[in-house]
């Protein structure tokens, strides 16, 4: 059996301290892997003077080179034949810089596959009660965007009587149809089966503000839930406060915050990452959080707030071993947690705007590849 | 936050004042008509308080030191009158007609016009409402994301000098994935006036009602131009002056230099060039850190990204130096590139380097026709003319010396077009 195997097959998803050794080991098997498979990692190790056999102690996570996603999004990188890949899946482009294509293997699908499973009991999200499907996202199609897949993913972790979407993909873009999502709800209602409502957080919200707003306040049946995932994207604007949130779907849904859950991931970094009954997102096992210091890209201890570098060996399809993401946040020190769990725990606290970069001049580069003459500004 | 109706309105009240807009804006366009006089005195009157300091808080905001002072300066030279008008008469002149000519032309406002407006420069989206002020159209304008207020803070001060200017506008901070907000501004007007590159354009199109003009102001490349011997010292102030325009810029708007082409054909003496602006780059990004955490963020991530993906090229090139060198600098890089083609910059006080020897800049940059903008020329005073010309014959539609590369002149026109001119149809009337 493969470290990496060893890793996903632990015992308790949240015994970081554990598994230190192991996740070493599986970082370095994977990283083997995809020095020897994979010219353009190759070269940026040897670029920076490491070697897969550097990986010996935690210390040494923090040497091994990160790719940004925004490298991810413009390279497309993979360590086999896109014949032995299953499922590519594609980051969300929400940002406007294109989005990086991820491939997933065998055994990373296995591997997530029980990293999933583990995850989802901790939340007691794993039932054979069945429950219709409310999803703030859009039906997945295609070499789709991750969260659209996830969210899907998601429908089977309890029998779906129904599925409904919130948002069309149409030519003008996305649509979202809320009151479709409302009535559904309404329907719903009245059913012996729990409902669980899952997608953009952004979307819940507008949908549950509509419906406060048109008097509606449903009680769903006992068991129905909330699982929220996906940030919130292109409206980071109007972002709430969480116990906002609880609030408003405690009102409008009677759904206690207990039943409320939050996950944090991306396509680059296929960790569910899912929130304890404290609301904090604890590091599994199956995964390491370095922060780095926005100037010199460091890593920063405890406490500290910098760009989120992501490290996990589970695919060997795509060298995705750590990426650093737009994301802003902190590593709180594991252990005082009200929940239980052990780990550090990750707080996010924004994006840079990676792909926001207010710049004209940026989306000129697309036009010279089409040659079409437009107008300018400035 | 909306404005509409001369007055704010929550924003969960969208859907209902969009419902009414209709009827609104045909009532204004049926019985007032914008006096073009009284928008002028106000921009003025708005111009004065900004001299005299009234919004040197808001200005705070945006830019410190001597940036806070060009950005006061400029935003009291455009709302000027004596700017202003000159831009009318420039713009919007007609040619005198005989007394006895059967038919009158005049020039008439489009109607009513949607700005979809960019956020990548401060101030732009209340500039672009202000020009469909002054050509006497209804102005709907949809926010850019990164608005933060300063538009609003504009447009309530404007409509407060005058009030007749509110009956002409609505302000809407509505999100662009709001597609049925969009598809409803978009149906009420005659013209759209939009920024943006190829993605901007088909969401546009796809929403535009038939007939209505799509006024668009899209990306656009800059670029500086070196002809001499530049080894001599001569050109020394120059080659400042276009560092700090680099670094000053971050080489975010259109007409930042995103290339410095030589015009030489030696893949030697380019290096040599960039040894040389190395320093001088340095220097000047030494004077214009990053503004924020995030900006910092974002120009370490897209340093490693170039310095990744030239670690791949080497390795592609056999461990030669292969098509790209690239020189690091604190806070910025020059990259020597074999090829001549105009791209886009890793941006940030990076810049690239080729080679375009005179004679084969217009066959080079006419493959870049559609997206020229500004050149920045370097030369000896009696070159100038004669390289001026060319590149105009290029497509180039703006030179100016590299320091000024995003400088604003009065009475310039924009992309090869005057922008109060776009907003309004010539209309023929028989005597």
């Amino acid at each position: 059996m493969g470290a990496r195997e060893k890793l996903f097959r632990w015992r308790d998803p949240y015994d970081t301290e554990g598994t230190e050794a192991l996740f070493v080991a599986a970082m370095r098997e994977n990283a083997a892997y995809a020095w020897a498979r994979c010219p353009e990692y190759r070269a940026i190790l040897d670029d920076q003077g490491f070697s897969p056999e550097d990986l010996q102690s935690p210390e040494d996570l923090a040497r091994l080179p990160f790719l940004p996603t925004a490298f991810l999004k413009a390279h497309r990188l993979f360590s086999m034949p896109r014949s032995r890949m299953l499922i590519r899946a594609a980051s969300s482009g929400t940002s406007g810089a294109g989005h990086s294509e991820i491939g997933l293997e065998c055994g990373a699908l296995a591997a997530g596959a029980r990293m999933v499973v583990k995850a989802a009991s901790a939340r007691h999200i794993l039932s054979p009660v069945p429950c219709h499907y409310v999803i703030f996202g859009y039906p997945p199609r295609g070499t789709d965007a991750a969260a659209a897949k996830t969210a899907f993913g998601y429908t089977f972790l309890a029998p779906a009587l129904s599925r409904t979407y919130a948002i069309r993909k149409t030519e003008a873009g996305y649509r979202p149809e809320l009151d479709g999502a409302i009535r559904a709800l309404e329907r719903h209602e009245k059913s012996p089966f729990p409902t669980r409502l899952m997608g953009f957080p952004a979307y819940v919200y507008f949908t549950l503000k509509r419906m406060e707003e048109q008097g509606i306040a449903l009680r769903l049946p006992a068991g129905s839930s909330v699982m929220l995932g996906g940030g919130w994207k292109q409206h980071w604007r109007e972002r709430v406060d969480k116990g906002e949130m609880y609030a408003l779907i405690r009102r409008t849904l009677s759904i206690p915050e207990e039943l409320v859950m939050e996950s944090y991931g991306a396509a680059e970094h296929p960790i569910l990452y899912c929130d304890c009954t404290a609301h904090r997102f604890h590091v599994p096992v199956y995964s390491r959080v370095i922060i780095r210091d926005p100037v010199t890209l460091e890593p920063l201890p405890m406490g500290k707030a910098g760009l989120v570098n992501l490290l996990t060996p589970m695919i060997f399809a795509t060298p995705v071993l750590s990426v650093l993401t737009d994301d802003f946040g902190v590593l709180h020190p594991g252990g005082d947690c009200p929940c239980g769990k052990k780990s550090p725990w990750l707080e996010i606290i924004g994006r840079t705007g990676m792909g926001e970069i207010r710049t004209c001049a940026a989306g000129a580069e697309g036009l010279l590849s089409g040659l079409t003459a437009e107008g300018g500004i400035s | 936050m909306i404005y509409a109706k001369s007055r704010f309105w929550p924003d969960d009240r969208q859907n209902e004042i969009l419902s009414g807009l209709a009827a609104y804006i045909n009532r204004v366009r049926a019985t007032k008509t914008l006096d073009r006089e009284r928008v002028i005195r106000a921009l003025d009157a708005l111009g004065r308080r900004v001299a005299a300091g009234e919004f040197d808080g808001r200005i705070a905001a945006l830019a410190a030191g001597e940036k806070a002072e060009r950005y006061r300066a400029m935003a009291v030279r455009c709302l000027s009158r004596a700017y202003v008008e000159d831009r009318v008469r420039r713009e919007l002149c007609m040619a005198e007609e005989p007394a006895d000519a059967p038919i009158r032309v005049e020039l008439r406002p489009l109607g009513t016009l949607f700005h979809i407006a960019a956020g990548n420069m401060d101030g732009l989206p209340a500039l672009s409402v202000a020009e469909g002020l002054v050509t006497g159209n209804f102005n709907i304008l949809k926010l850019p994301r990164a608005d933060d207020g300063l538009t609003m803070e504009i447009l309530s001060a404007l409509c407060a000098e005058e009030p007749d200017i509110g009956d002409f506008v609505a302000v809407f901070d509505t999100p662009s994935s709001d597609v049925d907000a969009m598809l409803k501004m978009a149906s009420l007007s005659d013209g759209i006036v939009f920024w943006g590159g190829e993605e901007a354009e088909r969401a546009t199109r796809a929403m535009a009602p038939p007939g209505a003009k799509l006024i668009e102001w899209g990306h656009r490349l800059g670029f500086a131009y070196v002809s001499g011997d530049w080894h001599s010292g001569a050109f020394r102030e120059d080659f400042e002056g276009l560092a700090e325009h680099i670094a000053s810029t971050g080489q975010l708007l259109c007409s930042s230099a995103q290339v410095v082409y030589l015009d030489t054909a030696s893949m030697e003496e380019a290096e040599d060039f960039a040894a040389y602006f190395l320093p001088m780059l340095e220097a000047a990004s030494s004077r214009h850190p990053a503004s924020d955490m995030g900006e910092a963020a974002i120009r370490s991530v897209r340093a490693s990204v170039s310095r990744l993906e030239a670690a791949v090229r080497r390795a592609e090139a056999g461990g030669a130096e292969g098509d790209r060198i690239r020189l690091e600098g604190r806070g910025c890089a020059v990259t020597v590139c074999r090829d001549c083609a105009l791209e886009l910059s890793p941006l940030y006080g990076s810049i690239l380097v080729k080679r375009l020897p005179e004679k084969h800049l217009l066959p080079v940059l006419r493959r870049s026709a559609g997206v020229l903008q500004t050149a920045g020329l370097i030369a000896e005073p009696q070159e100038r003319g004669r390289l001026t010309e060319l590149l105009l014959r290029a497509g180039v539609n703006r030179v100016t010396r590299a320091a000024h590369m995003s400088d604003l002149f009065p009475g310039e026109a924009h992309d090869g077009e005057y922008p109060l001119r776009r907003y309004m149809r010539a209309v023929n009337i028989e005597r």
